[in-house]
């Protein structure tokens, strides 16, 4: 299950497990997000492709607004996924030590 | 283990806690987990998404093997469908060219050891195999 919620500072947090099951319901929360747009993903333990379509949706969205979106917080693992898919090279990332 | 699960993405919260019994019975390293999940979604998603004309539950296996772990899916009645040829993947492309298509299985393809697939039958069985290495500690 994925929690999506706003957090400090207009902030919006990811908790849980971003899989194909959970897309939809993280889709239609981004879709309603305005610029600036920083993602904290302390808290999120897994990522599939369905959630790096769902961030790279969110990202085009507001690209096309003029800054898109921001991860802060990524955890080694997570940040691998990023890595592998390409996706480090076209979203900002700040990473966490914390695995 | 083996366990089989319905054609739907909404059992990846099942598929999630049978690997996760998996694990804790096997001793298996949890430092491969993620990538063994990532590979058993990315994988069952595929067949749910693009096998169409069945309705057959889709079996997922799992054995304990030297340094990690050997996972099997297997589809029935479906035509065949090596997720090894699957389109290139550019990730260097621009945001504007890139698409979250075809991107599961390029990860499956860069996270496990080995993939093999077997077509008999009408019986589709995607097989990989992840080990602990040095960068998974």
């Amino acid at each position: 299950m994925i929690e999506i919620a706003y957090g400090n500072d207009r902030q919006v947090v990811l908790r849980g497990r971003l899989d194909a099951s959970q897309a939809e319901r993280a889709q239609a929360f981004l879709d309603q997000v305005a610029p600036p747009c920083v993602l904290d993903l302390g808290a999120l333990e897994y990522i599939s492709s369905a959630g790096l379509g769902v961030l790279l949706k969110t990202h085009k969205r507001l690209m096309a607004t003029g800054s898109g979106i921001q991860l802060i917080n990524v955890n080694p693992h997570i940040n691998d996924i990023f890595r592998y898919s390409g996706m480090d090279k076209l979203f900002s990332i700040v990473t966490s030590p914390h695995g | 283990m083996e366990q089989s699960f319905k054609r739907s993405v909404n059992e990846l919260q099942a598929i999630v806690a049978a690997t996760g019994r998996f694990f804790s019975h096997s001793g298996t390293a949890e430092s491969i987990r993620m990538a063994v999940d990532l590979a058993v979604e990315e994988l069952f998603v595929n067949m749910v998404t693009y096998n169409l004309g069945t309705d057959h539950d889709i079996l997922l296996q799992m054995q304990a093997s030297p340094g990690g772990v050997t996972v099997s899916l297997t589809d029935y009645d479906v035509e065949p469908f090596d997720p090894s040829l699957a389109p290139h993947v550019d990730i260097n492309a621009p945001l504007d060219q890139r698409e979250p298509n075809g991107l599961g299985l390029y990860l499956v393809s860069k996270m496990v050891d080995s993939v093999h697939y077997a077509y008999r039958d009408r019986e589709s069985k995607v097989t990989f195999v992840k080990t602990v290495r040095r960068a998974d500690d």
